[in-house]
């Protein structure tokens, strides 16, 4: 079996601080595997059996290779960074298009396509739908349990006001909301190993996309503006000593 | 600068980190450096008050005024000089603050103290660190200066007094003394300081303090020492820091490690051959099996407990260190490993991890044993005994001595019939000795055991003190260390500087007017 996690470079959004005119400090906050897209690792890590294969990948700059060979570390068997100045500024879909175009070239073998929930910097949670869109694939989202089922998977999806366990065919897009929070940790034995392992980077060419399917040519969706909201909600206090009086007033006021 | 009398029983003011009670009549909390002025002009005595995370009393006082520096927090400044880059700080700032302030490269924020330096240190590719990493990240850097602060990268980096560029000083006359390190030495054992009525002859001890070992006991010496170096390990005896200048160092990549062998001896073997193995790691800390049970049964009640993967069942003990991530990395780790494997280890039986994240959850794996320990202590103390207070050793020996002090703590501390697990700094030749308590009899043969181990390190070549300080609760171990004579050095050097006996009575030795608790 083969278990494809898709992970992302995040900047360690525990660190990130706002200034007084209410910009993000970034400067000093170093670049980490996505928490959520940890999840999925380990989701992952936990399925495998002897034979089957992990395999990691991401689409970022070149330095987004750090966030996979932390992957590898952690048990990962091959990596992947698909990296072309072409799919920078890539939305939701060109990003998607992507994911789905290597999964189409390198993956179509994948017993499961596993992401995080959203990534913690976009917040989105949209990649993993449109790639099960664009690949006609099962989508199991805010997954909290996936287990094998015989041949098959069955995984747990909490919706918040209801929990559904489903079976999971073959070749499915799973997202994970939930993992272990005491993140792994690699042996000196596997850093050393993985010192010696090769991230294979992908570009577009080697996707098979045309230049208007990736990046900003491949979105459709523009960040015109982005600023800080502060929602303010005051309260009133309802004097409870007079009740009647109290329950005129709650009246009056709903 | 604002009053507060009528204390409260409970007042934060009159505690610190030891838990120790003590009384004041009121607390002074100061602006800056002319509401010091002013205060060390009209009041009687004064404790100096920062953070209070001091484990030895040092901040507590019995009477007179707490003068509290906790508005004096901000990073003052970036400067260089011929050694390196500097950062200049008022005494409130704690180790953290000044960490993240390196760390988010504030360096544009803050005035100059010399001209580019703010600019060189943005630009610079590797960054920045403050070398000195007490266990404590919330206390005070005044704390730190004052009390001479260690932590695990002692071991590479020495204590902060090799830290300290500048200090400004408000002494007992309230005349200021702003002193960088270089401009002011003594002559042979005497130091002339500037007052506002002329300069003062301050006769040094003449006992030879002990630079062999990780060491806070007593009062720093040496012929011809730095003025920056009398105040620095002080514990406030001389006079308040109102600022002061830290050197940084370029920083590096590094990688943590845990490496788990079977059994106490292992570790402990291994750390020896570690030292002579050529490779040197940033620092070495040590676990034995009743600090990883300790952890285990921590986790047992919150598997969120530092975050970290199950403890192997096979491990006994523990080795703890990081290393440069730098081109020898792959050979310090080939040179480790025929090292490890003849301890019963192996690589594959190791953590390791390099993201800011991993190292911080290591650190915090390393401090759980002590908080454990603590909060568990704080329990008894909040339940079956009031009185009871952590039981912890701060001894050092040369570590030519270590085997000799290591097979005295067990066979003392069993002698008495008691528990006690060992973590911490071994490549110092200081690994903590956590007593665990059960109840208020062992509490005191605790205190009894602890005075024999004390007198034992000293007689190994060591310190009684070798990182927390003296402050007040460890006076006599100054006695014990320099004897009668040596005491009485260190108080002609108090009553040169502070004639009135103002600041900080009680701490390191007593001046006759007796400490009550």
């Amino acid at each position: 079996m083969r278990f494809v996690v898709f992970v992302k470079q995040v900047p360690d959004t525990t660190l990130i601080e706002v200034d007084e005119n209410g910009n993000l400090r970034r400067a000093g906050v170093p670049s980490i595997l996505d928490p959520c897209s940890e999840h999925a690792m380990e989701t992952a890590l936990g399925l495998r059996s002897e034979g089957d294969v992990v395999t990691a990948v991401t689409m970022g700059p070149p330095q987004a290779e750090s966030a996979l060979r932390r992957c590898l570390e952690i048990g990962a068997d091959e990596a992947f960074l698909l990296s072309d100045r072409a799919f920078a500024g890539a939305d939701v879909r060109a990003t998607a298009r992507a994911l789905s175009a290597f999964v189409e070239r390198f993956a179509g073998d994948a017993t499961l396509l596993l992401f995080g929930r959203q990534a913690s910097d976009g917040d989105t949670g949209q990649v993993p739908a449109e790639v099960a869109e664009m690949l006609g694939r099962e989508q199991f989202c805010y997954s909290t349990k996936v287990e094998r089922a015989g041949d098959a998977f069955r995984c747990t999806q909490d919706y918040g006001d209801e929990i559904r366990v489903c079976s999971v065919p073959s070749g499915s897009v799973v997202s994970v909301s939930e993992g272990d929070v005491n993140r792994r940790l690699p042996s000196i034995e596997r850093f050393m190993a993985v010192r010696n392992m090769t991230v294979t980077v992908l570009g577009r060419i080697d996707l098979g996309l045309g230049n208007f399917s990736v990046g900003m040519n491949g979105s459709r969706t523009r960040i015109v503006e982005s600023r800080n909201v502060r929602s303010v909600r005051s309260g009133t206090v309802i004097d409870g000593s007079d009740p009647v009086g109290a329950a005129a007033h709650l009246r009056e006021v709903l | 600068m604002m009053r507060i009398s009528d204390l409260p029983e409970d007042s934060p003011y009159t505690i610190d980190e030891c838990k120790i009670r003590g009384h004041a009549d009121e607390v002074v909390i100061v602006e800056n450096e002319e509401d010091i002025i002013e205060t060390v002009r009209t009041s009687g005595r004064i404790t100096i008050s920062g953070m209070r995370t001091g484990m030895c009393g040092g901040s507590v006082p019995y009477g007179g005024t707490v003068l509290s520096l906790e508005r004096l927090d901000r990073v003052l400044g970036v400067g260089e000089d011929e050694r390196g880059f500097f950062v200049r700080v008022q005494p409130c700032v704690t180790v953290r603050q000044l960490n993240d302030f390196i760390r988010r490269r504030g360096y544009l924020s803050v005035p100059f103290v010399t001209e580019g330096a703010a600019e060189r240190m943005s630009s610079d590719p590797d960054g920045f660190f403050y070398p000195v990493d007490p266990t404590e990240l919330n206390g005070s850097l005044g704390g730190n200066i004052a009390s001479n602060a260690s932590g695990s990268r002692t071991f590479k980096y020495g204590p902060t007094r090799n830290w300290v560029r500048r200090v400004r000083v408000v002494l007992s006359d309230g005349s200021v003394l702003d002193v960088t390190r270089g401009e002011l030495r003594a002559e042979g054992r005497i130091i002339r300081i500037p007052f506002a009525d002329g300069i003062r002859e301050i006769p040094l001890p003449t006992y030879d303090y002990n630079m062999a070992v990780k060491n806070t006991t007593g009062l720093f010496v040496e012929d011809g020492m730095d003025a920056v170096d009398l105040f620095v390990g002080s514990e406030g005896m001389f006079g308040v820091i109102v600022e002061a200048d830290l050197y940084l160092a370029s920083a590096h990549p590094l990688i943590s490690n845990i490496v788990f062998l079977p059994n106490d001896g292992d570790a402990y073997s291994l750390s020896k051959d570690f030292r002579s193995s050529g490779v040197v790691p940033e620092f070495l800390e040590f676990f034995d099996s009743g600090s990883l049970d300790l952890i285990r049964s921590s986790r047992r009640d919150d598997p969120r407990f530092t975050e970290m993967p199950d403890i192997p069942d096979t491990a006994g003990s523990a080795l703890f260190f990081d290393l440069p991530m730098d081109d020898d990395l792959c050979s310090s780790y080939a040179r480790l490993e025929p090292l490890i494997r003849r301890y019963g280890g192996s690589l594959a039986d190791s953590w390791c991890g390099h993201e800011l994240k991993d190292r911080q959850r290591f650190f915090s794996f390393r401090h759980s044993v002590p908080q454990t320990i603590f909060e568990y202590v704080a329990r008894l103390k909040g339940s079956s005994a009031p009185r009871i207070n952590k039981m912890g050793t701060d001894m050092s020996v040369p570590l030519d001595r270590l085997d000799e002090m290591m097979a005295f703590y067990d066979s003392k501390i069993k002698e008495y019939g008691l528990e006690y697990v060992i973590f911490g700094h071994i490549g110092n030749g200081h690994p903590h000795v956590e007593i665990i308590l059960k109840d208020m009899d062992d509490y005191a043969k605790a205190k009894a055991c602890y005075v024999e181990l004390a007198r034992r390190a000293i007689e190994l070549g060591g310190s009684p003190s070798a990182e927390h300080g003296i402050g007040k609760l460890k006076v006599d171990y100054v006695t014990m260390m320099y004897g009668e004579d040596g005491v009485e050095e260190i108080r002609a050097v108090k009553r040169a500087m502070d004639p009135e006996n103002i600041f900080n009575d009680g701490n390191v030795v007593t001046m006759g007017r007796g400490v009550t608790e």
